[in-house]
């Protein structure tokens, strides 16, 4: 593997503001979460919504570990690495809604609610309206991705961004607001 | 309606974040005065505010983005005999929703935990419900019933639960700032629960205080009991990891334990490892990795590698003041608190190595109740070398030997042999120290030219560690005999010490080196010594093969005799294999008596160890009379050469005091075994668990019954799992709480024996008989007279034939005495009488006709019983009278059926 660049160069360039690695990154998290997704489902049977961070921890033992360099830092990686997972349940409740069945994930639920086509459309308007919210607060954006889509409690988010309990749970509370009112405002339009 | 720009936003943040941070009441207030200052971004914060509000009351993101949305069509949702009322949660599992019965049949609320994964493996339902059957067998106070388990239509497992109303008793005992005992006790309930399920063969495995909930009754409850197995894939333990790494609460893996982290096997002592944590939190309010939030990554590092600290260093963090007051206390009060016992306790509960932890939830629980009563704990021993029974006892005492023989020997004292070797001044002395490392005099000035780190003087064991690394070092090429010679020696008092893997170790590479050597003695030893090793580790094969070729090696010049003694007294220790070895070794000590008398030079010491060494082997066969005149004699060397308040005296008197009580004189084999315990003492170091039980034998030969079951009871919480010494505490403990009148305890305590000894004895061995005999006495006990009859005619007939065929067995007397109790109590005096005077005339052949012994009062004691039921008043009051004088002189003036022979008497004959 001579010549690829370890992920903490990735991270690296991408915060420094390199589009390309950062799209490079994206892909080669994405790649992996959804192998690791896969094999957890077809080992243990744990379907997407329980696994999320399960997901995650190994995905950073597992790829991270792969960097003879160094171990990138657990947080900043957990910070991509949520942002993909966003990335993969989206895509997943698409392919739920157009009713795609065997060989992906599988969930039952009480009553066999399946998701309806809108749902997927809402969890789609967040996600753009989370993409406008990085760009204003690149944190609270990182805060949903981690406690929405990936289900963090926020003693774990305040670990992992090294802040109070209590402010995560503001900070939480501020993007609710943001995405509310831009979803809204979307639908009002 | 314009979206945010970044901009806005920007300034906005700080003043929402404000804002946020007031509580509602003072919002309006707050902005009106802001409004004064900046009108426009009022406006906005209003607006944001009210934002705020609907996506609150919407529960906007609030769930889980995958999870259905639509459950208003739940509640009233019948699944299996029960009706759904609400939502009360959602955990990692899956949610639970409140439900009642259907049918209204009993008041009861029910919790229905839906689990979500599909249960469609091929009869994965059925498996499902079945183990749920099997949980739900679990029964106790403490215990959050599992009333059923069962598959909705979709093929999604539910579990029906007890519905517990309560807090998590972290924060229960937070909340009512309890303090440590309270704390200790409430988690007391905790483990009565967790011990009921370990009996069960449920495991737990996700421990933690979500699901130990406290209700305000103070009851506690323990939920999600061995769920975590339910749910598992058949043949998948990780996933049952995963589970619990995932339901940590707060889906961590703040409450798993190493081998939960690393993928090892989860089993009881995991669950024991949960409990510490949480033992751990309610004492000082941390996780033992530390203070502060864990990200999981380094969580699991910490789990899996770092030793946690000390609970009562944990009350140092700048939040001790709070965490002082929420167990009524100051930091400092706290801090004391918790230091020593309740250190070791938590301690020993976090080990890494499952194997090092508690062995099971009772032993945690028993320490921390020793700690509520101000007890000495148990948790401490695990640095002393355990000692074994009788089964091996006879081996050890003849290690000793070898040193002073090697010391002789180069020291110059057996001649021609001498000048062979180059022995060099410094390891001589240093030997001839090690020797008498009893006496501590002055040894680390000698020994080492390092110090010793603390600056204080070395323990003997440091100084064989050392002495070991010393040889290592050397070089020993022109002068392999030595090495050898050496290496024996330290093996030999690794044993002599207790340490039988160490001088096992050692005893096989100076065996391996003596290979390469010619000299006879050297290779006789080297043979020998390992021998013995083997015996004690139950290599018998082997060990015996090695003995023969060790004395092949010598020969017959009287020279070589001393030698040959040691290889005989070494070969004397032949464990359980085998029949007739009791009488062979016997002979075998024999010999090496005889050996040493032929050699030029033998000095008392070793004669000493010899005359240990037959006493032994005296008891072995029985012949108790002789057995005890070798002790006494051995007992006056070992003063003459002040041995008698050394360690090898302690095992001296320990080996005297054994044939004492074989005899049925435990006041003087209490009187020896005291000594003993004290010479331990003076050295600060606790009696290993074999005196202890020795102790507790006697003392329960005295009559002195609770006493002698504290002595047992801490010698079987030191005692090694599935050995014979276990075996050896179970049977005493037994005996103990039958002389209590304990029968339930008795009752509990000989079924944990029966299946030892049939795991570890082999069919016919005496063991059998004494398990036998004890049960005997419990039906007795109990009342069930035929049955208690039945089992003592069994243990005699076991016992006989196991000295038949010459191995060891019990003193046959002992159980005629018992049987003819129970003879009596059946209305059998005939009978009665006959096994009274069958004792008699063993007791006779074994120690004499002089000898005082209280099996010899018993005897007596049932014969005038039966006499008296015969009809003989005359001969019984002159069996009495004997019973009495015997019972008095050799159990004391206390001995309560003494006291109880003397009013059967009468008043004494003109």
């Amino acid at each position: 593997m001579a010549g690829e660049p370890s992920l903490s160069a990735l991270i690296d360039a991408a915060e420094r503001g390199d589009s390309s690695a950062a799209d490079a990154l994206f892909s080669a998290l994405y790649s992996e979460l959804h192998r690791l997704a896969k094999r957890q489902l077809a080992r243990q049977g744990f379907p997407l919504s329980l696994g999320a961070t399960t997901l995650l921890h190994q995905a950073y033992i597992e790829i991270a570990g792969k960097d003879r360099v160094s171990f990138p830092d657990c947080a900043r990686f957990m910070g991509y690495a949520a942002r993909v997972m966003r990335g993969l349940i989206i895509d997943y409740a698409r392919s739920r809604s157009a009713q795609k069945r065997g060989g992906q994930f599988e969930i039952t639920s009480v009553g066999t609610e399946v998701m309806n086509a809108a749902d997927d459309r809402e969890l789609s308007r967040i996600s753009q309206a989370l993409d406008e919210l990085a760009k204003a607060d690149a944190s609270l954006a990182e805060i949903v991705d981690l406690k929405f889509f990936c289900g963090f409690t926020f003693g774990e988010i305040a670990a992992m961004k090294g802040i109070s309990e209590r402010t995560a749970q503001r900070e939480w509370e501020k993007a609710r607001i943001y995405l509310h009112r831009s979803i809204r405002a979307d639908l009002e339009i | 309606m314009s979206t945010l720009s970044p901009e806005r936003w920007q300034e906005i943040s700080p003043h929402l974040d404000h804002v946020l941070s007031l509580p509602e009441e003072e919002r309006a207030a707050w902005l009106k005065s802001f409004r004064e200052n900046k009108p426009q971004l009022a406006d906005l914060l209003q607006k944001l505010l009210e934002e705020h509000g609907a996506a609150v009351r919407e529960g906007f993101l609030e769930a889980s983005p995958l999870s259905p949305k639509n459950e208003s069509s739940l509640p009233g949702q019948t699944i299996g005999a029960y009706t759904l009322i609400s939502r009360i949660g959602q955990g990692g599992m899956g949610t639970v929703w409140l439900a009642e019965r259907s049918d209204g049949r009993f008041e009861r609320r029910v919790a229905v935990k839906f689990l979500h994964f599909a249960v469609s493996a091929q009869g994965g339902a059925e498996r499902f419900k079945r183990e749920g059957r099997i949980l739900g067998q679990l029964a106790h106070p403490h215990v959050a019933e599992l009333i059923d388990a069962g598959v909705t239509l979709n093929e999604e497992p539910y579990l029906v639960l007890e519905y517990v109303e309560g807090e998590q008793i972290d924060l229960y005992c937070d909340q009512r700032r309890l303090d440590v005992d309270v704390r200790i006790r409430l988690f007391l309930d905790v483990l009565s629960a967790v011990a009921q399920a370990h009996a069960n063969m449920i495991v737990h495995r996700d421990i933690k205080p979500g699901n130990v909930l406290v209700r305000k009754d103070g009851q506690v409850k323990l939920l999600d009991f061995g769920i975590a197995k339910l749910l598992a894939e058949e043949g998948n333990p990780a996933a049952a990891t995963q589970l619990t790494l995932e339901s940590g609460g707060a889906l961590t893996p703040q409450f798993a334990a190493p081998e939960q982290v690393t993928g090892g096997a989860v089993t009881t002592a995991t669950d024991v490892y949960a409990l510490g944590v949480v033992l751990y939190l309610l004492l000082t309010g941390q996780h033992p990795a530390g203070p502060g939030l864990h990200w999981p990554a380094d969580l699991i590092k910490a789990i899996a590698e770092t030793e946690p600290r000390w609970a009562s260093d944990a009350i140092t963090s700048v939040d001790a003041k709070n965490v002082a007051e929420k167990r009524a206390s100051t930091p400092d009060k706290l801090r004391r608190q918790l230091r020593g016992d309740l250190d070791t306790i938590v301690a020993k509960t976090l080990k890494k190595n499952p194997r090092e932890r508690y062995a099971s939830v009772t032993a945690l629980a028993d320490d921390l109740r020793r700690y509520l009563r101000h007890e000495p704990i148990t948790a401490r021993q695990d640095t002393l070398a355990y000692r074994t029974t009788k089964f091996v006892r006879r081996n050890r005492t003849v290690f000793a030997l070898v040193i002073l023989v090697f010391i002789a020997v180069i020291a110059g004292a057996t001649g021609t042999l001498i000048q062979a070797r180059t022995a060099r001044r410094q390891r001589d002395f240093a030997l001839l120290q090690l020797a008498r490392a009893d006496k501590m005099n002055g040894l680390n000035r000698f020994l080492l030219t390092d110090a010793s780190p603390s600056g204080k003087p070395l323990t003997v064991d440091e100084l064989i560690d050392r002495a070991e690394h010393i040889v290592e070092r050397e070089n020993y090429r022109d002068d392999p005999v030595s090495h050898v010679e050496l290496l024996v020696s330290i093996g030999s008092e690794y044993m002599e010490k207790g340490e039988y893997a160490k001088g096992l170790r050692v005893l096989q590479k100076a065996y391996q080196l003596s290979r390469g050597l010619q000299d006879p003695s050297t290779r006789a030893k080297a043979s020998c010594a390992l021998s013995q090793s083997l015996n004690v580790d139950g290599q018998y094969a082997r060990a015996e093969s090695l003995f023969q070729e060790g004395l092949r090696e010598l020969p017959s010049d009287p020279l070589y005799s001393l030698d040959r003694a040691f290889c005989l007294l070494n070969g004397g220790g032949l464990g359980l294999a085998g029949k007739g070895e009791a009488q062979e070794s016997l002979a075998r000590t024999q010999s090496a008596e005889q050996a040493l008398k032929n050699a030029p030079l033998a000095s008392d010491y070793q004669r000493m160890i010899v005359l240990v060494a037959l006493g032994d082997a005296y008891d072995g066969v029985g012949r108790f009379e002789d057995s005890l005149a070798a002790y006494e004699h051995a007992g006056v060397l070992m003063t003459d050469l002040g041995y008698d308040d050394t360690t090898t005296g302690a095992n001296m008197l320990s080996s005297w005091a054994h044939g004492l009580l074989e005899a049925g004189r435990p006041y003087e084999a209490d009187k020896l075994l005291r000594k003993a315990i004290d010479i331990w003492a003076a050295r600060a170091e606790d009696a290993y668990p074999g005196l202890l039980l020795q102790d507790s034998e006697a003392l329960d030969q005295l009559g002195r019954f609770d006493q002698a079951a504290s002595y047992a009871k801490l010698a079987y919480a030191k005692a090694r799992p599935h050995s014979s010494f276990m075996g050896g505490c179970l049977s005493h403990l037994a005996r103990i709480y039958i002389d209590q009148h304990d029968y339930p305890h008795a009752a509990a305590t000989l079924s944990e024996l029966e299946a030892l000894f049939r795991q570890l004895l082999p069919p016919g061995s005496y063991g059998f008989a004494v398990l036998a005999s004890a049960q005997s006495s419990l039906a007795q006990g109990t009342g069930d007279i035929p049955k208690a009859l039945q089992l003592a005619d069994e243990a005699i007939a076991i016992n006989e034939s196991a000295i038949k065929a010459g191995s060891f067995g019990l003193p046959h007397f002992v159980l005629l005495n018992r049987r003819a109790d129970i003879e009596l109590e059946m209305g059998q005096p005939d009978k009665a009488r006959g096994d009274a005077e069958q004792a008699l005339n063993q007791l006779n052949a074994a120690l004499g006709p002089k000898m005082f012994s209280t099996f010899r009062g018993s005897a007596y004691l049932a014969l005038g019983r039966a006499f008296k039921a015969q009809g003989k008043p005359e001969e019984a009051r002159a069996a009495f009278r004997s019973a009495a004088e015997q019972l008095v002189q050799a159990g004391g003036p206390d001995h309560p059926d003494g006291r109880a022979a003397r009013q059967l008497a009468g008043p004494s004959p003109p």
